[in-house]
């Protein structure tokens, strides 16, 4: 074992803790925790439920920023756990809270169920532009067709973005800046023929209007999807579209 | 029995007002300055409307020292809209696709810039050229 791994020192984490069944509102829990150079603010969280309480809740998976379940804020900041390091955050105690503009189930853990039902409402699969049978072959696609959406299809749904939008904070009805970006993942796909189904879901001030580009979801972003981006160019669509609408007829979902 | 009690945390009320929000906040207040300053030209237009004698009224109101003042501070918030204007350009638009490869963002914030930089100042020779032909 390398001296980075072994726990020499140690750092102060202070977690606001929720537990429904005993606790009227979120409270503050102090916790010391060895640490060595390599370790999360996960394996932190970790350490304390392995060895100090064994009732604290957080969610987690893959460790390696993958699957978008460890978001918290951390010293106000949202951030992924798996991917933050209590070296960089020593000496001083960190603040760990759940994620901002979400309710809290249960100490980290927050309510999904809104997030999950506004990406279903974004029509989250590629519908074909033209029906093609499986012994035609593969729809193709250039290089240049497949940089116009990767980088949104690189959304691990961490919800990152959502904590650090305000706008979200003040309208939890905001379709948000993560279904936007997987909206742009599909309507910006040479193969998907679904952008109007799309569209007909975001106007309104519960769709992109909602958006006042503070920006600051592309900045918290752990994947660098830029959701800002994918928000605010369908503005522009939202508004052709609405002009649109009135020379050319529409089909139905 | 289902203990779900979610609790609902509200918003902090002074978002706006901190890191790392307030250059947000900045921004859209710099889009005041430049409301001011348009309201500044209409009454100009307004005076020169109503004819010579308010035209000089609104002329010796703006050779003031206060006037100098608050153009200044203008100018500054301008520039800085005009700034921040041009970097929030990138995030309005689809991705550029040059070669099969996405354009930077700071590339295309840059180019806006400058061909921004060259219309003001064509405008200003424009401007001063009439000024001394005259």
């Amino acid at each position: 074992m390398s001296d980075a791994t072994i726990p020499s020192k140690s750092i102060e984490l202070r977690v606001l803790r929720y537990r429904p069944a005993s606790d009227r509102e979120p409270v503050l829990v102090s916790y010391r925790v060895a640490y060595s150079d390599d370790m999360s603010v996960l394996q932190a969280l970790q350490s304390i439920k392995d060895t100090q309480d064994g009732s604290l809740s957080f969610r987690w998976s893959c460790r390696m920023a993958v699957c978008g379940s460890c978001g918290m804020m951390i010293n106000g900041e949202p951030k992924l756990a798996c991917n933050t390091f209590v070296r960089d955050l020593a000496p001083d105690a960190v603040i760990i809270e759940p994620l901002q503009n979400f309710p809290i189930e249960r100490d980290l853990v927050v309510t999904v169920g809104d997030f999950v039902k506004k990406i279903e409402s974004i029509y989250p699969y590629i519908i074909p532009k033209v029906a093609k049978p499986v012994e035609d072959g593969a729809h193709l696609q250039t290089p240049a067709q497949m940089a116009a959406y990767e980088s949104f299809s690189d959304c691990i749904n961490c919800m990152l973005c959502y904590a650090a939008c305000p706008q979200f904070g003040a309208n939890p009805d905001f379709i948000g800046p993560g279904a936007m970006a997987l909206l742009q993942r599909y309507n910006g796909d040479s193969r998907d023929g679904g952008r109007q189904f799309r569209l007909d879901q975001i106007h309104g001030e519960d769709g992109v209007w909602a958006c006042t580009a503070v920006g600051i979801c592309s900045e918290v972003c752990p994947k660098q999807v830029d959701p800002a981006n994918a928000v605010n160019q369908n503005k522009t669509n939202s508004a052709l579209d609405f002009f649109l609408h009135y020379v050319q007829p529409r089909s139905q979902p | 029995m289902s203990e779900r009690r979610p609790f609902h945390r509200p918003q902090p009320r002074h978002w706006w007002a901190h890191k790392p929000y307030l250059a947000y906040t900045v921004r859209e207040l710099s889009g005041v300055a430049v409301a001011v300053y348009g309201a500044i030209l209409l009454a100009g237009l307004i005076c020169l409307w109503r004819g010579p004698e308010a035209y000089a009224v609104y002329r010796r109101i703006l050779s003031s020292d206060a006037a100098f003042a608050v153009h200044l501070v203008l100018l500054a918030a301008m520039l800085w809209h005009v700034l921040t204007w041009f970097q929030i350009l990138p995030k309005t638009m689809p991705k550029l696709i040059l070669r099969g490869r996405p354009v930077p963002q700071r590339q295309v914030t840059a180019i806006a810039l400058l061909v921004a930089m060259v219309c003001s100042a064509a405008l200003l020779v424009v401007v001063v050229a009439i000024g001394v032909t005259s």
